[in-house]
């Protein structure tokens, strides 16, 4: 299943768009996404440890606007947003 | 009674005028108006101006949340309080947080104000890019987010 990956703060940094797009297998979890990204983080920017510190350190943003754990499946085909350390403004 | 928006300062400014006109009642003894805005100088570095990045519902949420404890906290009665947060970019001086706060009593007024703006820093899901003048842009460093 697709999912569309809404980068914010710091994450911007990993695409020109404002999203990254991931197929992840059915029954996937956070912690499943957060793999593919260090993937993509590895594959893209070889390894770049500032970027692998970020998206270990972020939360994610569940498409209701809820931040989810780790533990969140991912059911269907969605939007999630990558929640970097905050700066509040 | 509250206002909460994320302005993007590419369509409109933040305005105080704006919170003016949200909290003005004669049930009010005291007002109190912070207002944020963008400093030359970070870390021995001279900036020239800050992108801030915003979750638009995410940072309405949060100010709906700290919005509801501050009342739960204080139990003040009859407050109006106007928050507004710019995205994108500001330059040096431009206001990138307004929060007004109309209360009977200037302690309350103070108080209220204050736990708004700390909780904000804690944990809204706002981020900065600070420019410089001879140095390449940065996020800044924040703090993560739990999850329950």
């Amino acid at each position: 299943m697709k999912i569309k990956l809404e980068l914010f703060g710091a994450s911007r940094d990993f695409s020109e768009k404002d999203y990254l797009e991931f197929n992840l297998k059915e029954k996937s979890s956070i912690k499943d996404l957060r793999q593919e990204i260090l993937n993509f983080v590895d594959n893209n920017f070889k390894g770049n440890e500032n970027y692998k510190k970020l998206v270990l350190s972020s939360t994610f943003c569940s498409e209701k606007n809820n931040i989810v754990s780790d533990n969140y499946e991912i059911t269907k085909q969605q939007k999630i947003g990558i929640i970097p350390p905050i700066g509040g403004g | 009674m509250l206002h909460a928006e994320v302005v993007d300062v590419s369509k409109e400014k933040i305005d105080i005028a704006k919170a003016q006109k949200f909290i003005i009642s004669s049930k009010y003894g005291a007002s109190i108006y912070f207002v944020g805005t963008v400093r030359d100088q970070n870390n021995n570095k001279k900036v020239t101006g800050i992108t801030y990045d915003t979750h638009d519902a995410l940072v309405i949420k949060s100010f709906e949340e700290i919005h509801k404890e501050a009342e739960t906290k204080f139990k003040f009665e009859n407050i109006a309080v106007f928050i507004e947060h710019v995205k994108g970019y500001a330059a040096l001086g431009d206001a990138s947080i307004i929060i007004a706060v109309a209360c009977k009593h200037r302690t309350q007024a103070y108080e209220f104000s204050r736990y708004i703006i700390e909780e904000i820093k804690k944990r809204t899901p706002i981020w900065k890019k600070e420019h410089y003048t001879d140095e390449e842009s940065v996020w800044l460093k924040g703090n993560p987010i739990k999850t329950s």
